[in-house]
């Protein structure tokens, strides 16, 4: 049982691409469809306590799941699970990243790179404002934000905690 | 500017510990702490950093927290960068797990989010303004990102597409300008 979890959210971890959305669609496919650890519903809930939960989606799923199936050691293997690809290939990027870097052909490639960022940025926006704009009071909340946070530039943290509270008295 | 092991552990707890939705509400407060506070990494290489991050599989704040460690101090910066980042998670979530299952389900937590998402939109929505600058963007080019953002945003098509085709693309075109000045 411990191998068949530390392997899965290996695979998990290894074969998703574009961070915690597109890795919760890889655990739904792993978790609720191929081996039946939850059900559908039960994942609705780990997909919303992994989002309401300080930390990497991908890490607090991969935990929480873990927990579930097997106590803390099922927690720590799925966490381990779905981090290893990530510690092993960007190892490898990032030495070679070091050792690269002055070359004109590679600076050219992460030039490239860098443009589509800012692209994949754009669309976390989006995922995450479909999700966000319900009624006035989220689009009065973000626009306040918006403009506190061009103008001041406060530490996120701070902004973070100003709209939870904000949240919890006139949400 | 003291490089210890413990502030780089501190530092991504905290950023791991405060910071709810994700990578992308990270990269704002990663950016602030790593690259103006700490200047532990340049500009350039914190964005190369996160396209690296992006391109590869995994979760996202773990491959820049690898990034970031290598960066700062070899092995034992990663170390300390992944092993801060993932704690925070580690904890909250064992503790939820084994106390708090209806935790999303609470009116206060969901009234908190309620105001929480549309902040965590402006959090992640400024610093993408601010980094069209140090990207390289401009008017020629910026239909690139634009793109990529209703591809992945809208229609649902998932980003190794796009990584790829990059990636294929720049290197062709560095054997082309390699091959021009032959």
């Amino acid at each position: 049982m411990y191998f068949i979890l530390f392997w899965t959210f290996f695979k998990i971890g290894l074969f998703s691409f574009g961070g915690g959305y597109a890795i919760l669609a890889m655990i739904q496919q792993e978790v609720v469809l191929r081996h039946h650890w939850l059900t559908q519903s039960s994942f609705a809930d780990v997909v919303a306590i992994s989002q309401m939960t300080p930390g990497p989606i991908a890490i607090n799923a991969a935990t929480f799941i873990g927990f579930q199936q097997a106590g803390i050691p099922g927690s720590l293997l799925c966490t381990f699970g779905v981090i290893l690809p990530s510690l092993l290939l960007m190892l490898a990027i990032t030495l070679t990243y070091l050792k690269l870097k002055k070359l004109p052909w590679f600076q050219n490639i992460f030039e490239k790179l860098r443009w589509l960022t800012l692209g994949l940025i754009g669309a976390a926006v989006i995922l995450i404002g479909k999700g966000a704009f319900s009624d006035w009071f989220s689009v009065a909340v973000f626009a306040v934000c918006l403009a506190v946070y061009l103008r001041f530039k406060p530490n996120p943290i701070y902004l973070m905690l100003g709209a939870a509270a904000v949240g919890m008295l006139f949400g | 500017m003291r490089k210890n092991l413990l502030a780089i552990f501190l530092t991504f707890f905290k950023i791991g510990a405060f910071t709810i939705g994700g990578a992308y509400a990270m990269i704002p407060l990663i950016r602030r702490e790593v690259v103006e506070k700490r200047k532990w990494i340049t500009d350039e290489d914190f964005l190369n950093g996160l396209a690296a991050a992006q391109s590869c599989p995994g979760p996202i704040a773990i491959n820049l927290s690898v990034y970031i460690g290598l960066h700062i101090k070899r092995g034992w910066g990663m170390a300390m960068a992944v092993l801060g980042t993932v704690l925070p998670s580690l904890i909250s979530i064992m503790v939820i797990a084994a106390l708090f299952t209806q935790y999303a389900e609470f009116p206060l937590v969901r009234k908190a989010f309620h105001a929480l998402k549309p902040a965590l939109v402006a959090l992640i929505a400024v610093p993408l303004i601010q980094m069209t600058r140090q990207a390289g963007l401009n008017w020629a080019n910026f239909w690139v990102p634009v793109l990529a953002m209703v591809l992945v945003g809208l229609l649902g098509i998932s980003p190794i597409w796009l990584i790829l085709a990059t990636i294929l693309f720049s290197v062709l075109q560095g054997l082309w300008f390699a091959k021009g000045r032959k």
